[in-house]
């Protein structure tokens, strides 16, 4: 019984098509199970490489390896480029998210905010505050769909190889998400305090910003350590592109068959994120408390 | 000024000192605002150089030479028009037949099934992280204490702990190491992907299961069910809807990341990006980059109407 009538709710039917997707690709990609197992090489490297798992290195591998400096400082050094662009991006990613989240959430075009008081008035208001919504509800899609490693790709063929340049390309998308889940929080804020605001007569603008931003403010901020740490993967892989965060040296190691190196900066990664995660539930517990 | 309106304002200034205030909250907030200044003038930012000559002149040849469609291009050197709209549109057509169409729909295959697997995983992994199931009585409202305790609770925090390592590394990290593994192919790809996105649907849904009510299960744990009835028959219909949302939460985001993977290697967008980079084709490059896009702007209306869908049927 409890089969079928799981099948006949709309949300069995959403799983079930789900699985039938995966199926489809499957087929369409023209998978062979049988791939996964790693051919002669790649189960050599897949030996060497795991079989360095539990021995990451602390200091240099290579013979040919002649920089200056210990290898624990060039893990630490490739750690701190990794929060520094990340930190970089992130700030500009708030402050521009926070704009653009204002301008496109329904709440900062209110009615009572963009009425007028005649009907020609209030409908021509309503029209040029709908629109500019929507234009900026567009611009910060495009912002987001296109990937911080794509921008980075442009930005490389545009200006070259320069540091702001990764900066940029960590912002963009970032400032496009941001924009996107403030402006949504800022909507979905209870209507309690800015209502009371309202009532009181207090202006439309502080109404907005002392009634509805400080209720929503717990969720942005929460939200807003978490891209950090997303940031701080992402700061991490731009490095395969050349910029001098951590992936750029992961793949040197790699491409040096230094396995034990790359264990290092793997095992460097995982703490960083993992010490971002502690601070962030603390600080999510703080907030719902 | 009246005595009431004194009144009020120490009112006033009382709540302001009582206001909950956190020591934890506080500290972060100077932090990270100190260290996002800290960035900007720690020198490893070249502002400066981003703005000098060379690098102007390279973004002008850039936008009014390379990016300029091929066709376009060609005309205006000729005469100045005439027909180009045609010669644009045969263009844009001959470019998605040849490759354009082909890495489309590799990018959404490789994404659906990345995500059917990790959502599979993360379904079963939920489980085993889920603290709550995880005790010798299970869902109990006072948890027992005692030695029996350890045993479940260590294969709790270590399934978690995995969960996190699974999602500390990047996606592009993981595709990059199964490339040298596994050879070319979609395989590293959707491996990747599936890998970082279970360990992040693990933890979504091992949270979700913590903080079902625990009536129902207590119930049906009472009545004899084992741990794998209770999950199967309570937990699972309790949570699918989270679970789902959670899933196409994640979609859009995977289809963003199959693009990019396509860069090492692996048929998707993202490598004729890389391919018309390396031609230094800017042209067919940016052309691309538009078709991402739009893909990842038809996962993101495909996820929002079936989480839409979702919230209707709860």
């Amino acid at each position: 019984m409890l089969e079928r009538r799981f099948i006949f709710e709309r949300r069995g039917q959403i799983a079930l098509l789900v699985l039938a997707a995966g199926a489809l690709a499957f087929q369409r990609l023209g998978l062979d199970p049988r791939d996964l197992v790693p051919h002669a090489g790649g189960a050599q490297i897949a030996r060497e490489f795991f079989g360095a798992a539990l021995r990451p290195a602390l200091t240099f591998e290579g013979a040919l390896e002649t920089s200056s400096g210990t290898f624990l400082g060039r893990v630490a050094l490739a750690l701190y480029r990794t929060v520094i662009f990340a930190a970089a991006a992130m700030g500009l990613a708030i402050v521009f998210g926070l704009g653009l989240g204002f301008v496109a959430s329904s709440s900062w075009w209110s009615r009572e905010r963009f009425g007028g008081r005649t009907v020609a008035r209030r409908l021509s208001l309503r029209a040029i505050a709908m629109s500019v919504q929507a234009a900026t509800r567009l611009f910060i899609a495009l912002l987001r769909s296109v990937h911080e490693l794509i921008w980075a790709v442009l930005f490389l063929a545009a200006f070259g190889l320069n540091t702001m340049s990764c900066v940029l390309a960590l912002a963009i998308p970032y400032a496009g998400t941001l924009a996107k889940v403030y402006s949504e929080m800022l909507d979905e804020a209870s209507d309690a305090a800015p209502g009371a605001l309202r009532d009181l007569g207090a202006s439309e603008l502080l109404v907005f910003l002392c009634g509805r931003l400080p209720r929503a403010m717990p969720d942005m901020a929460a939200y807003t350590f978490y891209r950090f740490e997303c940031a701080v993967r992402s700061s991490a892989v731009l490095g395969f592109f050349g910029y001098p965060t951590l992936g750029y040296y992961l793949k040197l190691s790699f491409e040096n068959l230094d396995y034990r190196e790359v264990w290092t900066y793997l095992y460097a990664l995982f703490l960083l994120v993992v010490v971002f995660e502690l601070w962030s539930s603390r600080l999510r517990n703080r907030f719902v408390a | 000024m009246s005595a009431s309106h004194i009144d009020r304002r120490a009112e006033v200034v009382r709540l302001r000192a009582e206001r909950p205030r956190s020591l934890t909250v506080r500290f972060s907030l100077v932090f990270f605002c100190a260290l996002a200044v800290f960035a900007w003038v720690s020198g490893e930012i070249d502002a400066v150089d981003f703005l000098s000559k060379r690098r102007r002149a390279n973004v002008e040849r850039f936008l009014e030479q390379d990016v300029l469609p091929y066709p376009l291009r060609e005309s205006v050197r000729t005469e100045g028009g005439g027909g180009t709209l045609e010669l644009l549109w045969s263009w844009v057509a001959e470019l998605w037949t040849d490759r354009g169409a082909d890495a489309f729909w590799t990018t959404l295959w490789i994404s659906t099934l990345a995500i059917v697997l990790a959502g599979v995983s993360a379904v079963i992994l939920s489980a085993p992280a889920a603290r709550t199931l995880m005790r010798t009585e299970p869902f109990a409202r006072t948890p027992a204490r005692g030695a029996g305790e350890w045993p479940w609770r260590i294969c709790a925090e270590a399934v978690r702990f995995s969960l996190v390592g699974l999602r500390a590394i990047p996606e592009f990290v993981w595709a990059f190491l199964f490339l040298a593994l596994f050879g070319p192919g979609a395989w590293p790809a959707i491996l990747a992907l599936a890998i970082h996105n279970a360990g992040i649907l693990g933890r979504l849904n091992a949270d979700t299961v913590e903080n079902l009510d625990g009536g129902p299960l207590r119930a049906l744990r009472s009545l004899g069910a084992s741990r794998r009835q209770v999950f199967g028959l309570a937990i699972l219909p309790l949570a699918l809807s989270r679970f789902l949302l959670y899933f196409f939460y994640r979609f859009e985001t995977c289809v963003r990341e199959a693009t990019v993977l396509g860069m090492l290697g692996i048929v998707s967008l993202g490598y004729w990006i890389q391919d018309a980079r390396a031609r230094q084709r800017y042209d067919e490059m940016v052309l691309f980059v538009v078709l991402g896009a739009l893909l990842v702007l038809v996962a993101d209306v495909l996820s929002q109407l079936a989480r839409a869908a979702l919230r209707r049927a709860r």
